[in-house]
């Protein structure tokens, strides 16, 4: 699986391409597991090239998610496919996840969370 | 003098031949494979400083006569033992060779001798320098050439008297350099050949072990997975229900369970895992046991899954996760109350208005957080209805070319076959399903689950 990723500002653009199955589900946590522990808090994942996405894959995403809110982080989705964002309703998981039809609202929404709330 | 020359450089590559055969043989012996392996012991220098003295002492004995003079191979053994066991084994090969050299005597003995050990030892340097390794090809053929050219100027320098060494060496420098370093060509070619040759059955001897760990672990997973599968579907009054799991190459942890409880009223359970393999199948039977725990008791559908959720979540690490479909079947009333934790939503066939109707709330993903929300929902199911609980294996199964079987065939199978009976209806989905992927690896368990309204008692 291709997976590019890119910055804007403190946060990392992750684009993977192709279909998020097991084999290339444990890419991808790798990369996000490398960004992680490389001190990254902030991710959006953009999902414009994926077309498909399995339990594995579902599953790569919670792990990031927790890792990074639990860091004081989060990890936010942009552009997903029709047939992935079903697949991401099924399994609950349009609950936890804040979905973004473009990756600039979702890096918009990281800009916005850190302005000063008080 | 071309003539003579000729038939020189052919009598010795005659000699080649049968070094070449005995290059095969020594090779294959132990001692030279440890050496290739790095491990220099002084039993396979030593056993190496006598085969290739020998080597060295045959080359001197088979060589061809030049005006009074011994044209010979004397240098490759010495060379090919320095190159491939350090200077020890060139050294000492070279003191073998050159010394039976010496005692053969001619006025260019002294000179002939010190060539040769010359030649062993710069070799065994050489190999040092290598950083301990075999220099190969190219290298080895442009060393015997330039050991050769080494050995003609030694016998130029110190022969005596200068008109006759001149003269030897004009006739034999052409064939020595030719056949010496012909002969390490040919050596050097086996000893890559063979160096090649034991990476690759390193490669393929490691390759073929962790074959065997991943296939053993499957076989763990698949018999973990099986082995906590219902074997036997309850008798239902009024009620026709079959289920059946074909596990995938790389276990998914799918299951499905039949969880009685009081007056008439039956769980109904199916589930995926997520991940693959030991971690998923073990993962699968804890998620079994807590859920058929907390079923425990006249609880609610929803009361089980919060129940079950609350305890999973506690227990999920790296983001592990169970999608579970969780249903309670009264056979008196007629109804189906259940909870969709994230799970591909069941489907149910109206028998007489051929209508479908997908059993989805709203839920979550159990193991995914503590406290979710699992709202329940009921539908009552009359005769010829027809519930097809499944996995996502069997919608996300894939033919050669990557398309999924997908919803839709999956719909259109249940409601061309809806008047069979729940067990025949299980094997035709399983059956399109397999048909549909022509025997393509599938990714994920198949695990399918029928419940099919009978006639009312």
């Amino acid at each position: 699986m291709k997976i590019d990723n890119k910055s804007s500002g403190d946060v990392e653009i992750i684009l993977p391409v192709g279909r998020l199955d097991a084999p290339s589900s444990e890419e991808l946590m790798k990369r996000m597991e490398g960004l992680i522990d490389g001190g990254c808090r902030k991710i959006v994942a953009n999902f414009s090239g994926v077309d498909y996405i399995s339990s594995s894959g579902l599953r790569v995403m919670l792990a990031s998610l927790k890792r990074l809110r639990k860091a004081g982080g989060d990890l936010k989705l942009a552009r997903l496919h029709p047939y992935v964002r079903e697949t991401f309703e099924i399994a609950g998981f349009t609950q936890l996840f804040e979905i973004y039809d473009r990756e600039e609202e979702a890096l918009g929404e990281f800009g916005r969370q850190d302005l000063p709330s008080r | 003098m071309a003539a003579i020359i000729d038939s020189v450089l052919l009598t010795l590559i005659e000699k080649i031949c049968v070094i070449v055969v005995a290059a095969y043989l020594i090779t294959r012996t132990r001692s030279f494979s440890e050496i290739l392996d790095g491990r220099l012991t002084a039993k396979n220098q030593a056993v190496m400083v006598l085969i290739f003295g020998a080597f060295s002492v045959f080359g001197t004995v088979s060589g061809v006569e030049v005006f009074g003079v011994i044209a010979n191979v004397r240098d490759l053994g010495p060379v090919i033992g320095g190159l491939v066991g350090g200077p020890v084994v060139g050294l000492g090969a070279s003191l073998i060779g050159g010394g039976y050299r010496f005692l053969q005597g001619g006025f260019t003995g002294l000179a002939c001798s010190i060539a040769t050990i010359l030649a062993g030892s710069l070799a065994g340097l050489v190999y040092i320098l290598n950083r301990r390794r075999f220099v190969g090809v190219v290298g080895a053929v442009i060393l015997s050439v330039l050991f050769e050219s080494l050995h003609m100027l030694l016998v130029l320098l110190i022969a005596e008297p200068w008109q006759e060494a001149l003269i030897v060496v004009r006739g034999t420098a052409a064939p020595m350099i030719a056949s010496n370093s012909v002969g390490a060509f040919i050596f050097a070619m086996m000893i890559t050949n063979l160096i090649r040759e034991r990476e690759t059955a390193e490669e393929r001897d490691k390759y073929f072990l962790e074959l065997e760990k991943k296939k053993m672990e499957l076989n763990i997973a698949r018999e973990i997975q099986q082995s906590f599968l219902p074997d036997t579907v309850p008798q239902l009054k009024g009620f026709d229900l079959a289920a059946a799991s074909h596990p995938a190459k790389e276990v998914g942890g799918d299951f499905y369970d039949f969880i009685p409880q009081s007056d008439g009223k039956m769980g109904l359970v199916i589930a995926d895992v997520s991940g693959k393999s030991v971690p998923a199948a073990l993962f699968m039977v804890l998620s079994r046991a807590t859920v058929k725990a907390s079923a425990a008791g006249d609880k609610t559908a929803e009361e089980v899954a919060k129940s079950a959720n609350d305890l999973i979540a506690a227990d999920a690490k790296s983001g592990m996760f169970v999608t579970l479909f969780y249903a309670i079947l009264d056979q008196e009333t007629r109804t189906l109350r259940y909870v969709n934790a994230g799970h591909n939503p069941p489907l149910v066939l109206n028998g007489k208005t051929g209508d479908l109707t997908l059993l989805k709330t709203r839920g979550i993903a159990m193991g995914v957080m503590e406290d979710a929300e699992m709202e329940e929902r009921e539908i009552e199911l009359a005769e010829g209805d027809v519930v097809v609980f499944y996995t996502d294996g069997v919608t996300e199964a894939v033919d050669d070319g990557l398309d999924q079987f997908g919803a839709e065939r999956l719909f259109e199978t249940v409601k061309k076959n809806c008047h069979l009976s729940a067990a025949d209806l299980v094997k035709e989905i399983t059956g399109a399903v397999l048909a549909f992927s022509k025997g393509e690896p599938q990714f994920d368990d198949i695990t399918l689950m029928v419940l099919k309204g009978g006639k009312m008692e």
